[in-house]
């Protein structure tokens, strides 16, 4: 099993890497098109052969792109601390103490799995609109303040925090909220960093919600606005790949960063 | 139990009483503590998933077009009975199953066969396969849907431009307009994002099983087929079986923004499932009952197949232990 003739070796790694071209050959074809003029960008060649920046300029004055990136990250941080700050309480609530209902909160969180977006958006989307917080970021986010993914993850990240050091804590008298906050959050900060990178990227990447609500551009996030210019716009391909080009910076950037801790956290927690 | 304290201490120490009585109230705040830190995820959970869902299930059964100042009328059984005469709603049934059963390659024999592949590579290879395999994954459904259409557009797409190079086709093909194409595109696009993914999660499943049991079996003479039927798979069969509810549960999620950015459905309905039917009915038609009757139907069957699958993982996968 592990000697292996040459030629193996060699089949073995060219497909491989065919497979790998496979993956990212669509980001290189993205970032090729973009920087491509008018007269080229219909043509197949796999280098711009001038490159120019004028698609990139087209684009950012179509559209309010710094305003939406802004947009993109304040809710995709507003959720991901929301989230984090819930599921944080619960979790430790759940692991800390046996109490009556227990059982019924488990099922309430695991029973969520089974609801998709779909079938709560039309109640969601009458409560955001009664509370007039159509088209505002606000509205974007608070249907996603709480994630039992989050919970139930991070509860199984507890669970094997030493319970030793926890009655020790409390010997010394500590209270319980200085256990969760000077203890265990201290203790299980990697964790919960993981978990905060995977509940961004989602956030960040989030579709049906944000379409339903971001109506104008200077209220939505890049991928709606995105959304809206590749609708509106069919011919404009130079410039509509910058702008995609664009929005796909940040998150590609975050990955060649994290790209340790941002597999380690898709590993630990999977997604939802 | 503190109620009975109360009764045997209380009287026998006069000067005390206050302080006992602060202890319980203490005990008493104890016992309300779980709940507290408890509240504000559940408080959010009924406002934003049960709430809704309580007032899907009673939108099923009344007829409301959303507008503000109107009010939903109640209509029995109606919703139901306009679902399965609506042809676009029946067609959408048959492209689910499409997509589910097309994305199991994508979620778990590709991306198995490649975990098993790179498991016994040195270490900084195995990493920069895996690590490339993942890129797709961390991008948005907006970006990847805007390359792709470029890539496969009807008139200067590479694709078409490649493949009428080849001499594989002879006209240049447009995918998303052709019913015949449209959702195998979509479903290809789908893949292509998820392989990374399962890769990751199987290589994980690899990493924990034991190296002597494949020392043993070559020592019998099993070849690498042999071993890889007789001791992968066995061993994987919790994670095939978690990445099988996965596929099936969140499959008509994974396929929706695709189907909204590239084709919306069509063409003639061919590439629609049943949560962007939901969606059609609610946003375009402003028909929140026939909505709301698909998405309580639908919760039903998912919740049944969810079960089903429940107990196929407790009756057939295999633990190492």
């Amino acid at each position: 099993m592990f000697h292996r003739s040459p030629i193996q070796s060699f089949a073995r790694h060219g497909m491989l890497v065919l497979l790998c071209v496979l993956a990212v050959f669509p980001l290189y074809w993205m970032l090729n098109s973009s920087l491509k003029n008018e007269s080229e960008i219909f043509t197949s060649s796999i280098f711009p052969h001038k490159p120019v920046f004028s698609n990139y300029t087209y684009a950012f004055t179509q559209m309010p792109i710094v305003r939406m990136a802004f947009n993109s990250f304040a809710v995709s941080i507003m959720m991901t601390m929301l989230q984090l700050a819930t599921s944080l309480l619960a979790a430790y609530a759940l692991v800390r103490w046996r109490f009556r209902g227990k059982g019924v909160i488990f099922a309430i969180l695991s029973l969520t799995w089974l609801i998709p977006f779909q079938s709560i958006m039309i109640p969601n989307y009458v409560l955001v609109n009664d509370l007039g917080l159509n088209d505002t970021l606000l509205g974007i986010v608070l249907p996603f303040s709480v994630s039992t993914f989050a919970i139930l993850s991070l509860y199984q990240s507890f669970q094997s925090f030493p319970g030793v050091l926890i009655e020790a804590a409390q010997i010394d008298g500590m209270s319980d909220w200085s256990i969760l906050t000077r203890l265990i959050i201290p203790n299980t900060r990697s964790t919960i960093a993981s978990l905060g990178i995977l509940q961004f990227i989602n956030a960040w990447n989030e579709y049906l919600w944000p379409m339903l609500i971001a109506k104008s551009m200077n209220h939505a996030p890049l991928q709606i606005g995105l959304r809206l210019f590749v609708n509106s716009d069919t011919n404009m391909w130079g410039s509509l790949m910058a702008a995609t080009t664009v929005s796909c910076v940040p998150i590609l950037l975050i990955y060649l960063i994290l790209r340790r801790q941002i597999v380690d956290s898709f590993v630990r927690f999977g997604i939802k | 139990m503190s109620q009975s304290l109360d009764n045997t201490i209380a009287p026998s120490l006069s000067g005390g009483t206050i302080i006992v009585r602060r202890r319980l109230s203490k005990k008493k705040l104890r016992r309300f503590k779980p709940y507290l830190y408890l509240l504000p995820a559940v408080a959010l959970l009924s406002i934003w998933m049960y709430r809704p869902l309580l007032y899907t299930f009673y939108l099923a059964f009344q007829k409301w077009s959303m507008v503000p100042g109107t009010s939903p009328v109640f209509v029995g059984f109606d919703n139901f009975e306009h679902l399965f005469h609506n042809k676009s709603f029946i067609d959408s049934i048959g492209n689910t199953i499409f997509y589910t059963v097309g994305l199991l390659p994508f979620s778990i024999l590709i991306p198995m066969i490649l975990a098993v592949v790179t498991d016994r590579m040195e270490s900084k290879s195995k990493n920069f396969y895996r690590a490339m395999f993942f890129i797709p994954m961390i991008l948005a459904p907006v970006s990847v849907s805007a390359i792709w259409r470029w890539l496969f557009h009807p008139s200067n797409g590479l694709v078409n431009y490649l493949l009428v190079k080849l001499h594989l086709i002879k006209e240049p093909i447009a995918y998303f307009s052709d019913p015949g194409f449209a959702k195998w595109i979509i479903l290809l696009i789908t893949g292509w994002k998820m392989i990374g993914f399962s890769t990751i999660m199987f290589s994980a499943a690899l990493t924990s099983i034991n190296r002597e049991y494949y020392e043993a079996a070559s020592q019998d003479g099993a070849g690498s087929f042999r071993q890889f039927v007789h001791i992968t798979i066995p061993l994987l069969s919790p994670m095939i079986i978690f990445m099988l509810t996965m596929s099936i549960l969140f499959s008509s999620q994974w396929t929706f923004a695709y189907i909204d950015m590239l084709t919306t459905g069509g063409p003639y309905g061919s590439s629609t499932n049943i949560y962007y039917e939901m969606y059609r009915f609610a946003f375009s038609s402003l028909n929140a009952g026939l909505s709301s009757a698909a998405a309580l139907l639908f919760f039903v069957v998912f919740g049944l197949i969810a079960l089903g699958l429940n107990m196929v993982s407790r009756k057939f996968a295999f633990y190492d232990n």
